[in-house]
């Protein structure tokens, strides 16, 4: 009950709790739209969704200046590559908070000349280059610690590393400069690389838990803005997902990826 | 701007701010409704109140538990009479987040088939036998205080006698009636988390008052009210130090 009362107390976590019952409604929804639910659920259900997500946008009133500190703070890094993409990421962030007050502002009535589509469309585009520029970021860490990692297993010596992935892994490294570009070394270098990149992902929970997020994350804009339009269903489940990793990540403050 | 990003990052400090809109919008559309060419600002202010009010109800969902845990702890006080007001209080507190559950689950249009007149009117019930109680909780911690300040005073005096002498002009009822409230206001004045929350129960009450019909006032007495108790709740939220300890 205490652990409730804590985190309940963070409007953040509010706002993602709603957000998952928003995209939980969405999959429901959709689900029963396929097996031939009653009418009367699904607009139930369409309801509930609409509610959710008038709300949320109350409850995000406000976090343009959030979004807008964190840039401030962002611009202060020492690595150049991170500092661009998490301050752009930032300020695409809190123009898509500002377009998504005023939809607010023009469904609660206050400023009903407000054209809905247009700003949605514009909100949607800002939230798009935002998780491109995480993804940016994600794979930026995720070079920097695949290089990290192959360089260290190439300063180990070969007997000592455990299993074939270290001797393999080292050997790999030898055989990068090797002459040729056939296909089975091409193959082999390919498996190499994705077995360094699982290594790296598994060392590191909360880039994992981040690039998983993002990735189901930029479904939705996708679908929105009639770029891959892939589906409520799909947008459903990966709302849900990445809406519970948030949560997770605000329960678990170490899984969150710094800065 | 880092200042106020902490304050609204906390639940109750943005439910505050929203509270503050909500009343100021309805003590606004009070004083704007008898002019005549102001229609249009009187609708879009009742627009943006019940589009605050409703989205609120976001942020009392779960409060049960807050209030269940808020009444274990007032088990704990020492003295008898907080420790009573206290705990019925937050029970009453507890069934009135639950009312207002229900009355969510109607309005989200989950159940159709529930009295909201009925549901209305008993959360407004247990809310008002909350701040009753709160209020009666004190008027102790006061009546203790002012015992203090008297205390102290006495003491003083003892300590430095003076001489009284002087045509006592006022009559003997103004003159104790007017000591009594120089304690108060010492009392108060040295106390400041009491005096909060006294102005804040005081405040609160209006609203519950008016919708039991026990006390029929205006809806720009209710503005007002609840925007005195939001910005005074909203102070608590900035400050803790200025939030009443049990």
């Amino acid at each position: 009950m205490d652990a409730w009362v804590r985190f309940s107390a963070q409007s953040q976590a509010r706002e993602r709790l709603c957000r998952a019952a928003q995209y939980a409604c969405s999959l429901l929804g959709h689900a029963l739209q396929k097996h031939g639910a009653s009418p009367e659920l699904q607009k139930q259900i369409r309801q509930l969704e609409g509610h959710l997500s008038l709300g949320r946008k109350l409850l995000r009133l406000g976090n343009s200046a959030d979004a807008l500190e964190s840039a401030k703070r962002a611009v202060h890094l020492s690595d150049v590559v991170l500092r661009f993409c998490i301050t752009v990421s930032h300020l695409n962030r809190a123009l898509y908070f500002a377009c998504d007050n005023v939809l607010w502002a023009g469904k609660a009535g206050l400023a009903p000349l407000v054209d809905q589509e247009k700003w949605a469309q514009r909100s949607f585009r800002y939230y798009l280059f935002s998780l491109i520029m995480n993804l940016s970021r994600d794979a930026y860490e995720i070079r920097l610690l695949m290089e990290q990692e192959s360089s260290a297993c190439g300063r180990r010596p070969k007997g000592s590393a455990g299993g074939t992935l270290g001797g393999g892994e080292a050997g790999g490294t030898a055989w990068v400069s090797a002459p040729g570009g056939s296909l089975p070394h091409l193959a082999l270098q390919l498996r190499l690389r994705v077995l360094l990149l699982t290594r790296v992902l598994q060392g590191h929970p909360p880039l994992l838990l981040d690039v998983v997020k993002n990735t189901c994350d930029l479904f939705i804009p996708l679908d929105k803005l009639g770029l891959w339009r892939c589906g409520p269903g799909v947008v459903g489940f990966c709302g849900l997902v990445s809406s519970i990793l948030s949560i997770l990540t605000l329960l678990c403050p170490w899984l969150r990826l710094k800065p | 701007m880092d200042a106020f990003t902490r304050f609204t990052n906390q639940t109750q400090g943005r439910d505050r701010l929203f509270r503050a809109i909500q009343y100021t919008c309805m003590l606004l559309r009070y004083l704007l409704e008898p002019k005549a060419d102001r229609e249009k600002v009187v609708m879009k202010l009742k627009k943006l109140e019940s589009s605050v009010s409703t989205g609120r109800k976001w942020f009392r969902l779960g409060n049960v538990v807050h209030a269940v845990q808020a009444t274990q702890q007032s088990i704990l006080v020492s003295d008898l009479v907080p420790r009573f007001c206290l705990t019925i209080a937050n029970l009453n507190r507890v069934i009135y987040f639950v009312c207002d559950t229900i009355l969510w689950v109607r309005s989200v249009g989950l159940i159709s088939d529930i009295n909201k007149e009925k549901w209305r009117k008993l959360a407004a019930r247990h809310y008002y036998y909350s701040l009753l109680l709160n209020i009666i909780r004190d008027v102790y911690e006061i009546s203790l205080q002012m015992e203090q300040v008297a205390q102290e005073k006495a003491k003083r005096e003892k300590s430095m006698p003076q001489n009284h002498l002087g045509p006592c002009v006022a009559d003997e009822e103004t003159e104790w009636l007017q000591s009594f409230l120089l304690l108060l206001f010492r009392s108060l004045r040295k106390h400041p988390p009491l005096l909060l929350d006294t102005v804040k129960n005081l405040c609160d009450i209006l609203n519950p008052l008016d919708q039991l019909a026990i006390y029929k006032s205006n809806s720009g007495i209710i503005g007002l009210g609840g925007l005195l108790s939001s910005l005074i709740g909203m102070i608590t939220v900035a400050y803790p130090q200025m939030k009443l300890r049990t």
